[in-house]
């Protein structure tokens, strides 16, 4: 929120609905293919909700999230209520992004912010499922699976957010000029991905 | 803050639109109104996945080749592609006669005619404690809601969604499905169950549960269970081999038993799949199919089975010629 969404609304959305889509994608078609142990999957769209909450405010963290989430809704194998991944990835994109504004001063903290908001995510849709009576959805099924995936959100979470910061710093970079003083988490995150990026 | 403010203001619709979708679909079920936005998704999203199944392939292979040995892996990849299509010429002929007269009586349909199949890829999976996939087959290439997927090992599932270019197929493993289902030797019917995502959320080695309706009838580990197929063969043709009996439950009381069974498919490593494309059609996938011709498998491969060529020669009616064979698809292994 401290961030000048005004600069280029145009470019910050395009960026990010490249940055969704492509998440996305690899998600069904690479990430939930992965035979892992546990037989869940690291939620990248969750996590790229995230990461882009914390860059770019709460603002675009939930209208991302809202969009992204209807995305996963519908993309080809999801067989769930629409609106699920929907209405918990907006909540979680609107947290995230509200959480950023109150903690830019150290910089372990958007990977607690991360693995916080894959846990909430989770139990969130969870509870979602359950809420709708879904039978995939029972306890027994969930308390089994949320602890695994919450450990692989954790792990891929470096990654994603990662990527995600470098796919914006591409444009915030354009405006470094004019909005730096102000954009202190998005400055912190250019400065962790710059690192990065070199090693 | 006006900027917190109009936040919230966005956050409270977004929510509210987000509660309604929920509230709709829900409530509306299989004829939801929602479902147009579900086409929509099918029909924008399926081809990118269909590339980008294409272009990540190579990921996944790596991948398994990690996990698996990589000499091994090969070789049982090609192997498999080999059997495939002689398992389905075998299953669509040689059904025993036992079993055919069975299901001639019983259902008194085409059933035993053999399969007509659609082989198709598997090329996304479902997110979430759904255990479903998308394949690279869809109404363009005749595939409709409620056909049975099956693998060269077994049951695999049924198309529950058709997209232009894509289908999503509903495993035997999500929990949602139930299949009517016979014990291979006694001819005792019963329901197979999933138990969860990749049969691992509940599973282990065992993702499937099977209900016997009759609690006396007798049942012993390690028999074969077999689709028993449903009415009109939709979703579920007959005879397709589901898992082996692998252990029961001996918890008295109950008006059925329960026995929790290992399927033949690994449902982990979903690749090479057929749609069964029941009833046969008069032109079925001609205009989407090349005309290719068989490859020459034994030759390249020195594994080859030898009498695969011979077998091919004589039964050349068991593919249909509509109908695309899973070796039109390049065999990574050669």
């Amino acid at each position: 929120m401290l961030n000048p969404p005004e600069a280029s609304p145009a470019g910050r959305a395009a960026v990010a609905a490249v940055v969704i889509v492509v998440t996305l994608i690899l998600q069904v078609s690479v990430a939930n293919r992965l035979p892992l142990p546990g037989g869940v999957q690291p939620d990248l769209v969750l996590l790229a909700v995230v990461a882009l909450a914390l860059v770019a405010g709460s603002m675009t963290g939930m209208v991302a999230g809202f969009l992204a989430g209807l995305a996963a809704d519908i993309v080809p194998p999801a067989d769930h209520t629409i609106g699920r991944y929907a209405l918990v990835y907006c909540l979680i994109g609107y947290l995230c992004g509200v959480a950023t504004a109150e903690m830019d001063r150290q910089s372990v903290v958007p990977f607690f912010a991360v693995a916080a908001g894959a846990l909430a995510g989770t139990v969130l849709y969870a509870v979602t499922g359950m809420i709708l009576g879904d039978p995939r959805a029972e306890w027994a099924s969930v308390s089994r699976m949320v602890p695994p995936q919450v450990l692989y959100d954790v792990i891929a979470s470096p990654f994603v957010v990662w990527a995600v910061l470098r796919a914006t710093r591409r444009y915030e970079r354009g405006e470094r000029t004019r909005g730096d003083g102000l954009a202190v988490p998005a400055a912190r995150y250019r400065a962790m991905s710059g690192r990065g990026g070199t090693l | 803050m006006k900027d917190t403010r109009r936040t919230r203001v966005v956050l409270g619709a977004l929510l509210v639109v987000a509660l309604a979708m929920i509230t709709i679909d829900y409530r509306g079920g299989d004829d939801s109104p929602l479902r147009g936005l579900r086409d929509v998704g099918a029909t924008v999203f399926g081809p990118v996945e269909r590339v980008s199944a294409a272009v990540v392939r190579p990921v996944g292979d790596t991948f398994d080749s990690i996990t698996d040995a990589p000499g091994e892996r090969r070789r049982a990849d090609r192997l498999e592609r080999q059997n495939q299509r002689l398992r389905e010429q075998l299953r669509a002929l040689s059904l025993d006669k036992d079993r055919s007269a069975q299901l001639q009586r019983m259902l008194g349909t085409a059933g035993t005619g053999g399969y007509k199949v659609l082989a198709a890829q598997v090329i996304s999976a479902g997110q979430g404690f759904e255990d479903t996939v998308t394949i690279d087959v869809g109404s363009r290439g005749g595939v409709t809601r409620d056909m049975t997927v099956m693998s060269a090992d077994g049951l695999v599932g049924r198309v529950t969604r058709v997209g232009p270019a894509t289908a999503t197929v509903l495993l035997a493993t999500d929990q949602t499905s139930s299949i009517g289902s016979r014990l291979e030797a006694s001819k005792e019917i019963g329901i197979v169950q999933g138990r969860g995502r990749r049969g691992f959320g509940g599973g282990g080695g065992t993702p499937l549960r099977f209900q016997l309706l009759d609690a006396t009838a007798p049942i012993a580990v390690g028999q074969r269970i077999v689709t028993l197929g449903s009415q009109g063969q939709r979703p579920y043709v007959p005879g397709v081999p589901i898992g082996v009996v692998e252990r029961i439950d001996r918890s008295a009381g109950g008006l059925t038993r329960t026995a929790y069974v290992r399927p033949f498919v690994r449902f982990t490593s979903l690749d090479v799949v057929a749609v069964v494309v029941a009833p046969p059609k008069q032109d079925p996938r001609d205009a989407l199919l090349p005309p290719k011709p068989p490859p020459p498998a034994p030759s390249t491969s020195p594994s080859a089975h030898p009498s695969a060529t011979p077998t091919r020669g004589k039964r050349p009616e068991a593919r249909p010629s509509g109908t695309k064979s899973p070796f039109t698809r390049p065999s990574r292994g050669d």
